[in-house]
């Protein structure tokens, strides 16, 4: 797909990374190897919740030195290894509401001498957006991996 | 988030590739009266009005009546809550993406030399 197709309510990093697909797919599946990559520096990363079967639950929290929390949940959509993951996002407050609701689409492609990852982050607009989304969601996932190739 | 709101009407408004075209115009063109907003569109008076409705609940463009003239035109900094949202997500996206890929070179073996 064309950048001019991004529109501005859509995110898209793309980067060629020295690693396999099979590598990139586990640090974000398997809790153990997610927790070594995800917090930022000053910060402790804990997996409240990582249900990798489609409609299964995700949640992490990061915890600073001084007791702040900031988590962020999901839900997952698709989950195809080693390739391509889809799930919804969404920052919580202190009082564990949920934010502004989104969809990140994550492609491993393998690429000579390692992996092109692409993420997508997706704002999806309205409630009736999301919802058509999540009932025809097969329907959305060749769009989908378009945007994310 | 408390601009959580805001940006969800934000991004709702900003959904419809016809919106889309009518802020973007409006961005150009500065101030238009409706009749100049609607003149490129293939759609009914009615269905202009309906999309300015939305695009003024969202916060994202006022209008101003001068006699029979109505006018409109994108409210300042209207953007900047998504161009905000934006740019926080993608430098969290970039920062994660960085460790990433620290940690998974150090679980790569390295190739061997032929």
């Amino acid at each position: 797909m064309s950048d001019s197709e991004v529109d501005e309510t859509t995110l898209r990093l793309e980067r060629l990374i020295p690693s396999p697909p099979e590598i990139l797919f586990a640090l974000w599946t398997q809790p153990a190897q997610f927790i070594r990559w995800w917090a930022p520096d000053g910060y402790e990363a804990s997996v409240d919740a990582l249900d990798t079967r489609p409609g299964g639950r995700w949640r992490t929290t990061l915890r600073r030195s001084d007791g702040s929390v900031r988590a962020t949940s999901g839900v997952y959509r698709i989950v195809e290894p080693p390739r391509f993951l889809a799930f919804s996002w969404a920052w919580e407050d202190e009082s564990g509401t949920r934010g502004h609701e989104t969809e990140v689409v994550v492609n491993f492609e393998s690429a000579p001498g390692g992996t092109r990852l692409v993420l997508v982050q997706r704002r999806f607009a309205s409630k009736q957006a999301r919802d058509n989304h999540t009932n025809g969601w097969s329907a959305s996932f060749d769009r989908l991996t378009r945007v994310a190739g | 988030m408390a601009d959580a709101p805001q940006l969800d009407s934000l991004f709702a408004a900003l959904a419809d590739p016809t919106r889309r075209a009518i802020v973007e115009r409006l961005l150009a063109a500065g101030e238009l009266s409706v009749g100049d907003v609607a003149a490129p569109f293939a759609i009914s008076g009615p269905a202009i009005t309906r999309h300015l409705q939305v695009l003024e609940r969202a916060g994202l463009i006022e209008r101003r009546i001068e006699r029979q003239w109505r006018f409109v035109r994108v409210r300042a900094d209207a953007l900047a809550p998504v161009e905000s949202w934006l740019s926080r997500q993608r430098r969290h996206w970039t920062a994660a993406l960085d460790r990433l890929e620290a940690v998974a070179a150090a679980q790569t073996p390295k190739r061997e030399k032929s």
